[in-house]
C-alpha cells in the first residue's frame, strides 16, 4: 500500500514545483489585463488615492466609465468601424488569398514555390516603410479621412500571410480527393469550388480569423490615414481621442481597452498555434 | 511506328501507323490544351492576390525609393529629384544618430531579455502537468492582445503619480516616497524611459519566443533523445548537441521575425512617450513618422524609414533561406 502513496506524493510535489515556477510568468503576463479590468470598474476617487490598497475596490464598483464611453465619446462608432473594416478585410483576403493559395499549392504552376515565398516575404515589409507612399495612394483615391483607407491597406499584410497559410493547408488535402472529383466529371473550377473548398473550411475559417486579428494589431496605418474622430477603429481611437493633452480619463480608457481587447485576445489565443505554424513553416506542432 | 503522318499506303501496318499517330497527336493536343487550361485556371486564381501585393506593396516600396530621392512634401505635390540629399541631411541630424542608437539598444536588450524569459518558460511548458492548456492560454495573452490596447494599460501602470509598480516598490521599501528623489518617473526620466519601453516590448513578445521554442522542442523525436541518453549524454549535452542543432532553423525564423517586428514597430514608443523625454526613446520608426507625416517632409521621412532596410536585410535573407526548407 505504501508505494502508490509515495508515487502520488511525488506527483503532487512535482506539480507544486512546476506551478510555483510558472506563477511569476502568469502574474507578469496577466497583471496588466487585471489592472485594466479593475481600473475600468473603479470610481474615480478610488483610482487617484495613493494610500489605498490598489488591487481591490475601496469604493463600490461602477459602470460609469462604460457609460461615459458610449454616451460621451465616439466609442460606439469605433466598435462599428472596427468590425466593418475587419469584415471587409476578411472578405478581400478570402476571395484573393484562398484561390491564390490553392493555385500555388496544387496547380503545378511554374515557379509556384518561389512565387509563394515572394508573396509571403511581402508580409515582412514593415508598414513604416510603406506608409508614406501609401498615404499618397490613399489621397489619390480620395480615401483619406475615412476608414475605407484601412480597408484598402490592411490586405497588404493579411493577403501575404493568409496566402501562405492556405498554401500550406491545401498541400495537406490528399490529391486523391481531387482526382476522384475529376473522374466524377467535375471541371477544374468545379473540383475546387465544390469539393476542395468545402473540406478546407477549417483552413478558410482560420484565414478569416487572422484577417480579423491582424487588422486589430495595426496602429500606424490608422494613425496616419484616418484623422476624423468618428472614423477610427478602436485601437487608434482610444489612445488618440480619449487622451487629450495631459488629462487622462483612465477609467474610461481602460474600459475601452478591455471591452475590445479581451475578446480579440481570446479569439486569437485559439488560433495562435496556426499562426506560429504559419511563420515557422509548419515545423513542429 | 514513327512514320510521317502524311504517309499512307496499301500496307495495313502503315495505315495502322497513320491512325495511331493521329490518335497520339489528338491526345497530345488534348493534353496540351488541358495543360494550358490548368495554367490559365491557375493564373486566374493567383492574379487577384498577386496584383494586390504588387500594386500595394511592391509599387509603394519602389515609390518610397523615389520619395527618398525627391523633395516631396505634403504642401507641394510636385516633387523634384534631389539625389541623395535626404539621406545626407538625415545623417547630419543629431536626432537621427540618437534614434539609430536607441533602435539598436532597444533591439539587443529586448532580444536578450525575451530569449531568457522565453526559453525558461518553454522548458516549463514542456513538462506534463494538469491545467497546462489554461496556463499556456493565460501566458500568451500579452502577444494576442492588440498592441495599441495593451500599451495603454502600461501607460497607466507607469503613471507619474499613481503608478501601481511604484506603489508596490515603495511598500517593499525599494524606492522612496512620491515627491522625493527616490520616486521613479518611468516615462518622464530620460534614464528610465527607454528601459520602460523595452519592458513593454519584452512583455508583449516573450510568449512568442516561448511558443516558437516549444514548437521546436516538440518537433525533436523522443527516439533521438533516448538514443543520446543511452549513449551517455547528460541533459546539457543532449540540449547542446542534439536539440539545438535540430531546432536551429525554427529558432532562426522566430528570432528574425521578432527582429523585423521589433525594429519596425512604432506603436509602443509612440503611445508611451512619442520619443521623449529629450529624445531618450526616439527610435527610427518614430522619427520617420514625425518627419514624414507630422512635419510633412515625405522625402526625408521615406529616407529615414529606408535606413531600416540595411538593418533588416540580413534578417530577410536568412528567413528566405529557411523558408525554402519548409516541409508539408
Amino acid at each position: 500500500m505504501a508505494p502508490p502513496m509515495t508515487e502520488r506524493r511525488k506527483s503532487i510535489r512535482r506539480h507544486l514545483l512546476i506551478y510555483a515556477a510558472l506563477t511569476p510568468y502568469v502574474v507578469i503576463a496577466v497583471f496588466p489585463i487585471y489592472w485594466m479590468a479593475i481600473t475600468a470598474f473603479k470610481q474615480d476617487p478610488d483610482l487617484y488615492r495613493m494610500e489605498h490598497f490598489p488591487f481591490w475596490f475601496n469604493l463600490a464598483p461602477t459602470l460609469r466609465n462604460f457609460k461615459i464611453l458610449f454616451y460621451q465619446t465616439n466609442y460606439g462608432s469605433w466598435i462599428w468601424n472596427t468590425f466593418t473594416i475587419s469584415g471587409w478585410v476578411a472578405l478581400i483576403t478570402l476571395v484573393t488569398a484562398v484561390p491564390a493559395g490553392y493555385a500555388l499549392a496544387r496547380l503545378r504552376l511554374p515557379g509556384a514555390e518561389n512565387t509563394g515565398i515572394a508573396i509571403f516575404l511581402t508580409y515582412l515589409v514593415p508598414p513604416i516603410i510603406l506608409f508614406l507612399p501609401l498615404s499618397r495612394v490613399v489621397a489619390e483615391l480620395g480615401l483619406q479621412d475615412s476608414w475605407w483607407a484601412l480597408v484598402l491597406v490592411y490586405p497588404t499584410f493579411t493577403i501575404p500571410f493568409c496566402t501562405w497559410l492556405m498554401m500550406g493547408f491545401f498541400k495537406t488535402v490528399p490529391m486523391e480527393i481531387e482526382e476522384a472529383a475529376r473522374v466524377d466529371g467535375c471541371g477544374q473550377a468545379g473540383a475546387f469550388l465544390r469539393v476542395i473548398l468545402p473540406i478546407s473550411l477549417p483552413g478558410v475559417l482560420t484565414s478569416v480569423i487572422f484577417a480579423f486579428t491582424l487588422s486589430m494589431q495595426d496602429f500606424l496605418y490608422g494613425l496616419a490615414f484616418v484623422s476624423p474622430g468618428d472614423q477610427k477603429p478602436v485601437p487608434v481611437g482610444v489612445p488618440t481621442e480619449l487622451i487629450r493633452g495631459d488629462i487622462y480619463y483612465w477609467g474610461s480608457i481602460m474600459a475601452a481597452a478591455l471591452l475590445v481587447g479581451l475578446p480579440v485576445a481570446i479569439l486569437y489565443n485559439f488560433f495562435l498555434d496556426r499562426f506560429i505554424q504559419g511563420i515557422t513553416g509548419g515545423i513542429g506542432k | 511506328m514513327t512514320g510521317s503522318p502524311l504517309h499512307g499506303g496499301p500496307d495495313p501496318m502503315a495505315r495502322a501507323a497513320v491512325v495511331s499517330v493521329r490518335a497520339v497527336s489528338a491526345a497530345r493536343r488534348r493534353w496540351l490544351s488541358h495543360n494550358g487550361q490548368r495554367l490559365m485556371f491557375g493564373y486566374t486564381l493567383l492574379a487577384p492576390a498577386a496584383l494586390y501585393v504588387l500594386l500595394l506593396v511592391g509599387a509603394p516600396f519602389l515609390f518610397s525609393l523615389y520619395l527618398a530621392v525627391s523633395d516631396a512634401n505634403v504642401g507641394d505635390p510636385v516633387a523634384r529629384f534631389i539625389g541623395l540629399e535626404n539621406f545626407r541631411s538625415a545623417l547630419e541630424m543629431d536626432v537621427f544618430w540618437i534614434s539609430l542608437r536607441n533602435s539598436v539598444v532597444f533591439l539587443v536588450v529586448a532580444a536578450i531579455l525575451k530569449s531568457a524569459l522565453g526559453t525558461s518558460l518553454a522548458f516549463l511548458l514542456l513538462q506534463n502537468f494538469k491545467g497546462k492548456k489554461l496556463i499556456r492560454g493565460l501566458v500568451v495573452i500579452p502577444f494576442t492582445l492588440p498592441v495599441a490596447i495593451s500599451v495603454l494599460s502600461w501607460k497607466w501602470m507607469y503613471d507619474s503619480q499613481f503608478s501601481v509598480i511604484n506603489w508596490v516598490l515603495s511598500r517593499m521599501g525599494l524606492i522612496g516616497q512620491f515627491g522625493t528623489e527616490g520616486w521613479p518617473v518611468w516615462l518622464g526620466d530620460p534614464k528610465l524611459a527607454l528601459l520602460a519601453c523595452i519592458m513593454v516590448n519584452v512583455w508583449r513578445t516573450f510568449p512568442f519566443s516561448a511558443i516558437v521554442l516549444l514548437a521546436g522542442f516538440t518537433s525533436v523525436p523522443n527516439e533521438i533523445l533516448d538514443a543520446a541518453k543511452v549513449d551517455g549524454c547528460n541533459f546539457f549535452q543532449r540540449f547542446r548537441n542534439v536539440v539545438v542543432p535540430m531546432i536551429f532553423p525554427i529558432l532562426m525564423i522566430g528570432f528574425l521575425f521578432d527582429t523585423v517586428f521589433t525594429l519596425s514597430d512604432l506603436s509602443v514608443v509612440y503611445l508611451l512617450t512619442q520619443g521623449g523625454p529629450a529624445n531618450a526613446t526616439k527610435i527610427l520608426p518614430v522619427l520617420a513618422y514625425q518627419v514624414g507625416i507630422q512635419a510633412g517632409n515625405l522625402g526625408r521621412g521615406a529616407a529615414i524609414a529606408l535606413f531600416l532596410v540595411p538593418l533588416l536585410f540580413p534578417a530577410l535573407i536568412l528567413v528566405l533561406r529557411n523558408l525554402k526548407r519548409r516541409e508539408y
